[in-house]
């Protein structure tokens, strides 16, 4: 079936596959061929997906999920691939959250608050989603 | 005498107008650049987004259906948002939306507007109408922020009822050389022509919501009301943008044309003049020999 995820800044994924797991505020649910159409939201945190016997992650920070037939549209606010995922990048960025965070607490507007939290949530993910990937690969004959 | 010094003046007017183009068309190239990234890259998203809401809208039962898709002709008014740059020289751009802004007014004789954009602020108030906002533009790639206000004004009047329609015009951008002004209706989602299309199959399909219809749909609308305006935001900035740069392209060109042209008159005029003064002498000169 085929995967497209989609983001305001471009798409992500688009290609064949055989199963995706995704986190939805009601738990994770996996999806198989020939699945229910279904409309769901989708909760910050981490895609898997396989296509032929091998898993790809995913990192999503929430949006939605529709699947019709043979058909799964994802549109996430934000989603990257583990393989792009930076993590030297994404430590300093969630070095400058964490400042943001701790030290202009006070004389702080509650937006710039909520988006140094978002970033932090995000890079925090990010690097869970990495992380995994360098374990998988690192299991020999992979 | 006169004549070589006016058109020196001449040419140099003509060289500093070129020079401020040329620096406005390389400033609005490299906005372009920028805007027309953010524009290509949106634009799926936004395309799959409304697809969703559609295809849910047509899915779903009447009793579900969220405020923003009733059809409910009440009233029979509309609010129009309309879209402008606020900074002009940008070629017919600004007169071809005034066109469809006046077309659209008078199909719309009692509508209420909000307004983005200084170029459109002063002709709005040439109507008899209700004008409920008006915002600028601003000049750089616009921030999602600036949708919050006008959806806050939407809601307002849209979901007390207070109007039928929210439409909005703006400027589509097809390429570089070519951006049309468009009106497009925001609210209600409009719902697909199912009667003749015999995609009957596909209508009967049970579909599953989790966790139901009613929880997600208005987080899901929100989210294409929001995702939707921000994309015609992004669509007239980035037509702005490129009608300058053809604009401001064009102006250089026939800068440097008219440059040419007094340039050659210029050297002309030179000519003459020195072979007249050079007559002068040599006749005077004969003329002594004469005499002597």
């Amino acid at each position: 079936m085929q995967l497209d995820i989609v983001t305001p800044e471009k798409i992500v994924y688009s290609e064949e596959i055989d199963e995706l797991t995704v986190p939805t505020p009601q738990g994770e649910i996996s999806i198989l061929p020939e699945h229910i159409a279904l409309v769901t939201r989708v909760s910050e945190g981490e895609l898997t997906v396989i296509v032929k016997g091998k898993t790809y992650y995913l990192a999503v920070t929430g949006g939605f999920l529709q699947v019709q037939k043979d058909k799964i549209t994802l549109l996430a606010d934000y989603a990257i691939r583990s393989d792009d995922i930076n993590t030297q990048k994404v430590l300093e960025a969630r070095k400058r959250a964490e400042e943001t965070l701790t030290k202009k607490r006070e004389g702080m507007s509650e937006r710039d608050f909520a988006v140094a939290e978002s970033e932090m949530r995000r890079a925090i993910l990010e690097l869970k989603v990495s992380s995994k990937r360098r374990k998988h690969s690192n299991i020999p004959g992979q | 005498m006169a004549t070589l010094l006016s058109l020196k003046r001449r040419i140099r007017a003509a060289q500093n107008v070129s020079k401020t183009t040329k620096a406005m068309q390389m400033i609005a190239a490299s906005k372009l650049k920028k805007a027309q990234d953010a524009t290509l890259a949106s634009r799926p998203y936004v395309e799959k987004v409304s697809l969703l809401v559609t295809d849910i809208a047509t899915r779903i039962e009447q009793k579900d259906f969220h405020p923003y898709m009733k059809t409910n002709s009440l009233t029979g008014k509309s609010l129009i948002i309309a879209l402008s740059p606020d900074k002009g020289l940008c070629g017919g751009l600004i007169t071809n939306i005034l066109r469809e802004f006046f077309a659209v007014s008078d199909a719309n004789k009692d509508a209420s507007y909000v307004v983005v954009g200084k170029k459109l602020e002063g002709q709005v108030t040439k109507l008899q109408n209700e004008v409920l906002a008006s915002f600028h533009f601003g000049t750089t790639l616009p921030a999602f922020g600036v949708v919050f206000p006008l959806i806050k004004l939407i809601d307002e009047y849209y979901l007390s009822e207070k109007v039928d329609t929210v439409k909005v015009l703006y400027t589509d951008f097809t390429s570089i050389f070519s951006q049309t002004p468009k009106i497009v209706t925001l609210l209600p989602v409009t719902l697909p022509d199912t009667s003749g299309t015999g995609e009957k199959g596909d209508q009967n399909n049970f579909s599953l919501f989790e966790p139901n219809v009613s929880g997600l749909l208005p987080d899901l609308l929100k989210h294409y009301l929001e995702m939707t305006l921000f994309q015609y935001f992004l669509e007239s900035y980035v037509s702005e943008q490129a009608s300058r740069m053809i604009a401001m392209q064009n102006a250089t060109t026939n800068a440097k044309d008219i440059i040419t042209e007094l340039q050659l008159e210029y050297n002309k005029t030179r000519q003459s003049k020195i072979t007249s003064e050079l007559l002068d002498i040599t006749g005077s000169k004969r003329a002594e020999g004469a005499q002597n």
